[in-house]
């Protein structure tokens, strides 16, 4: 009478290896003027290699608003491992970063991957707190784990 | 040309044998959060999770999450839970409670997991051997055993009898609801499946 709970045990640990790392990335220090079809790319800090890249946040079109407002459109966002291993995409189709609070939200669409593609998680709606690294996404949230039999810890 | 048989044709076999596709689980639910710096997950409204061999609903699933990684140690489900799951034997277990707490830990080399059921209703297991019922269940799953404490009450659904103790009058069967039984403080009943 094995039952697999731990299964989404499993996946809810490396989910979280996901969350954390990667969704700091819309607080990172972006484009801050209107431009369209951007790159901005973070690299790793000394010792490390500094051709490393840490992570790269692109987008379709940054928009400035007042109140120190950032509107970027078709946000991607993508975070390294120190070898240079993805680790994890962000997607979303509209965002609004507040840059005075570092919070980052939108009424739209969110997607997070884990850099293999293994986990999966998009929903509608969503809020990042930079300071207290806390994400919420508010609605039709859909979490989806894909892990091998040999990932299988039998219970 | 001959045809191959034997282990070394089996072990070619299996070497370009295709690898098994990987298993896949689902988590639904109204909205999630993540906390970052208390290392928690948690869904609520209408938590689904689902795979192969395991269905689970609640209405809110917080999932501690160690901050070095690995498995979380502590995950709890509350809110008319409900677990549907299949063995490799293909038998299935019903299990229902109020709230569902999975423990993990490693003491000393030996591995403690369990999930405890408890609330209001009581929680109940209900699997080819019966309906069993308790204030607590205990389901200790390193040693693949049920322990329930406080109230504990069976009904089989093989021989369609109540259990009953003999400190109790004789049990009604035209009641549909199962007597409780002077049970011990505690009873263990190991449920793995026969070899």
């Amino acid at each position: 009478m094995k039952m697999k709970w731990s299964s989404a045990v499993r996946v809810l640990s490396v989910f979280a290896v996901l969350f954390v790392s990667g969704a700091r990335g819309p607080a990172q220090p972006g484009p801050v003027g209107h431009a369209r079809d951007f790159t901005s790319v973070e690299y790793y800090d000394a010792p490390l290699n500094q051709t490393q890249m840490k992570s790269r946040l692109s987008g379709a079109e940054t928009q400035p608003l007042p109140g120190g407002l950032l509107v970027i459109k078709q946000l991607k966002l993508e975070t390294f491992t120190t070898n240079g291993s993805p680790q994890a995409i962000i997607k979303a189709p509209e965002c609004t970063y507040d840059m005075q609070n570092g919070r980052a939200s939108s009424a739209g669409h969110l997607q997070l991957q884990s850099g293999d593609g293994k986990i999966r998680v998009e929903g509608d709606g969503f809020l990042w707190r930079q300071d207290d690294s806390f994400l919420t996404i508010s609605n039709h949230v859909h979490t989806v784990i894909e892990t091998g039999p040999e990932m299988n810890t039998g219970l | 040309m001959a045809v191959t048989a034997g282990p070394a044709a089996r072990a070619q076999s299996d070497t370009n044998a295709a690898p098994p596709p990987p298993r896949v689980t689902h988590i639904d639910s109204d909205s999630a959060d993540f906390d970052g710096n208390g290392h928690t997950v948690t869904y609520c409204g209408h938590v689904r999770v689902s795979d192969p061999a395991m269905n689970l609903t609640c209405a809110r699933l917080v999932a501690d999450l160690p901050e070095a990684g690995g498995r979380p140690s502590r995950i709890v489900a509350e809110t008319n839970v409900v677990i549907d799951s299949t063995d490799s034997k293909g038998q299935t277990t019903h299990v229902t409670g109020d709230q569902a707490v999975y423990i993990y830990n490693v003491q000393n080399g030996v591995t403690n997991e369990t999930v405890t059921l408890t609330g209001n209703p009581q929680p109940q297991v209900k699997n080819a051997q019966g309906t069993m019922a308790a204030d607590v269940i205990t389901w200790d799953r390193a040693n693949n055993g049920y322990r329930f404490i406080g109230n504990y009450h069976m009904v089989s659904d093989q021989n369609f009898s109540v259990m009953t103790d003999t400190n109790l009058p004789p049990a009604n069967t035209s009641n549909l609801a199962a007597p409780k039984i002077n049970s011990p403080a505690s009873i263990t009943n190991n449920l793995a499946a026969p070899k």
